[in-house]
């Protein structure tokens, strides 16, 4: 019983205090691949050790169950509690009916949670598909890649005839990238490489699984600072290190051009979404103002520290869950 | 060299691009010129189309003659409907290259643009450092 205890608080120790280290070394966006990394070992790890919390308070409860009826009845009844009501059917009952409602609660949400996740893939598939239809390939060489629009694994890259600017990718097998006329109206050659290659590199990088995944819990765990924050850091993150990608592949000033004009080209209306405002410039800035060596450094050390404990510690957790509750017992 | 997929979408732009309605054995005397091509690939290629709801067809005489649904048009602006305003479920899994952005930040990267067009602000050089100046 101590010793899920002792699990249970280090889990919220965890879940409370590492979301404001994390936000603080990874707000400027420096090693933007390490912070991703950072925030999705945070989220694991405290679902790892909830997990190994409540495996522990389980199995303390099953192999205590006398005591625990007895301990739970004399909490409430006080001295009223006799053997003969805590043994009795019509305590057990209800307290068994708990445990199973507890279970039950759990395992539905876990249910949603995928059938929500199926739900995202099945929609996204029909968007690719549709896409891969309507849209004409991109001629062969526009992309500034010499290829024919076609990557391995990135699958293909299509234009919507749209005069509105827009540029995203589709995961999916396979994967699609989405252009608009419009888009190649105000992209040159370099700012289009630049474009493609953040949106590979979201392919690649299996930021669609990350950010959909982490958005799950946040649902799951109202409340709790690592999954009510860590999502948007992830999908923050991840633009980062798409925009690191396109940076090396393409340069900064056809990655700034292209953030310029694909930003300011879009004068859509979307009240809904501004919410990220602000988003844009800052990547513009972080661009136009990239980190020191030392600063990269030091940051870097940081999170690979964090990353490294939590890692640890999880697994210390779970490998001695165990052996410290038959000892605590 | 293409895949079965590619196949689905050359056919609806050539249903498009037509203006009216098609049998298999049109299409397939186009294909014929450009590349070798099985008759009942064109054929099964038009059915999936059909079971899909990208064409709708009707009897005339012993074939079938197709017709798109809704245009090229009416696909794209659905698409980018979808795309832009699908909801949480598609936004989460779609990765635009730049977020939508309000009025505000649009005028700031504008104020951006502009000073880097007008050169006082080389790439690669803080803001902060131009601000001094």
């Amino acid at each position: 019983m101590s010793a899920a205890l002792l699990v249970f608080g280090y889990t919220l120790a965890v879940a409370w205090s590492v979301p404001v280290l994390l936000s603080r070394l990874t707000r400027q966006g420096i090693s933007a691949r390490l912070g991703l990394a950072a925030w999705l070992t945070a989220m694991a790890s405290v679902l790892a050790s909830a997990g190994a919390a409540v495996a522990l308070l389980a199995g303390a409860a099953i192999a205590g169950w006398p005591r625990l009826a007895e301990a739970v009845c004399r909490s409430v009844a006080g001295r009223a509690c006799t053997p003969v009501v805590y043994r009795s059917a019509a305590f057990e009952v209800p307290l068994g009916a708990a445990a199973a409602i507890a279970t039950l609660t759990a395992a539905v949400l876990a249910w949603r949670y995928g059938r929500a996740m199926r739900k995202a893939g099945r929609r996204t598939r029909a968007h690719a598909e549709a896409a891969r239809i309507t849209g004409r390939r991109l001629p062969a060489g526009g992309d500034g890649d010499g290829g024919t629009g076609r990557q391995a694994g990135s699958g293909a890259t299509v234009v919507l005839d749209v005069p509105q600017p827009a540029a995203y990718c589709v995961p999916g097998r396979p994967a699609a990238i989405v252009l608009t006329s419009g888009a190649l109206a105000v992209l040159d050659r370099a700012q289009l490489g630049a474009v493609l290659a953040h949106e590979r590199a979201h392919l690649a990088g299996r930021h669609h699984l990350l950010i959909s995944l982490s958005r799950g819990l946040t649902t799951s765990f109202p409340g709790v600072p690592v999954f009510t924050r860590g999502p948007a850091e992830v999908a923050r993150l991840a633009e980062l290190c798409a925009d690191d990608a396109a940076a090396r592949r393409s340069g900064r000033p056809a990655l700034i051009a292209a953030l310029l004009a694909m930003g300011t080209g879009a004068a859509v209306p979307a009240p809904a979404l501004a919410v990220t405002s602000g988003a844009v410039t800052a990547r513009v800035r972080r661009l136009l103002d990239p980190p020191r060596r030392g600063r990269h450094a030091r940051y870097g050390l940081a999170l690979i520290t964090v990353i490294l404990l939590l890692a640890a510690m999880s697994g210390l957790v779970i490998a001695f869950a165990g052996p410290l509750a038959a000892a605590l017992a | 060299m293409r895949g079965f997929g590619d196949l689905e979408s050359v056919i609806m732009h050539m249903v498009w691009d037509h203006g009216c309605a098609v049998t298999v054995r049109e299409l397939f005397d186009e294909l014929r010129d450009e590349r070798s091509i099985a008759y009942t690939t064109v054929m099964s290629t038009m059915d999936n189309l059909h079971r899909k709801g990208w064409l709708a067809r009707e009897k005339d005489g012993k074939a079938y003659r197709y017709t798109a649904t809704a245009s090229r048009e009416e696909y794209s602006a659905r698409l980018m409907r979808e795309a832009l305003d699908g909801g949480g479920d598609t936004e989460a899994v779609l990765s635009h290259f730049v977020a939508q952005m309000g009025g505000a930040e649009s005028e700031v990267l504008r104020t951006v643009v502009g000073r880097l067009t007008r050169g006082d602000a080389p790439l690669g050089r803080p803001p902060a450092r131009e601000a001094r100046k």
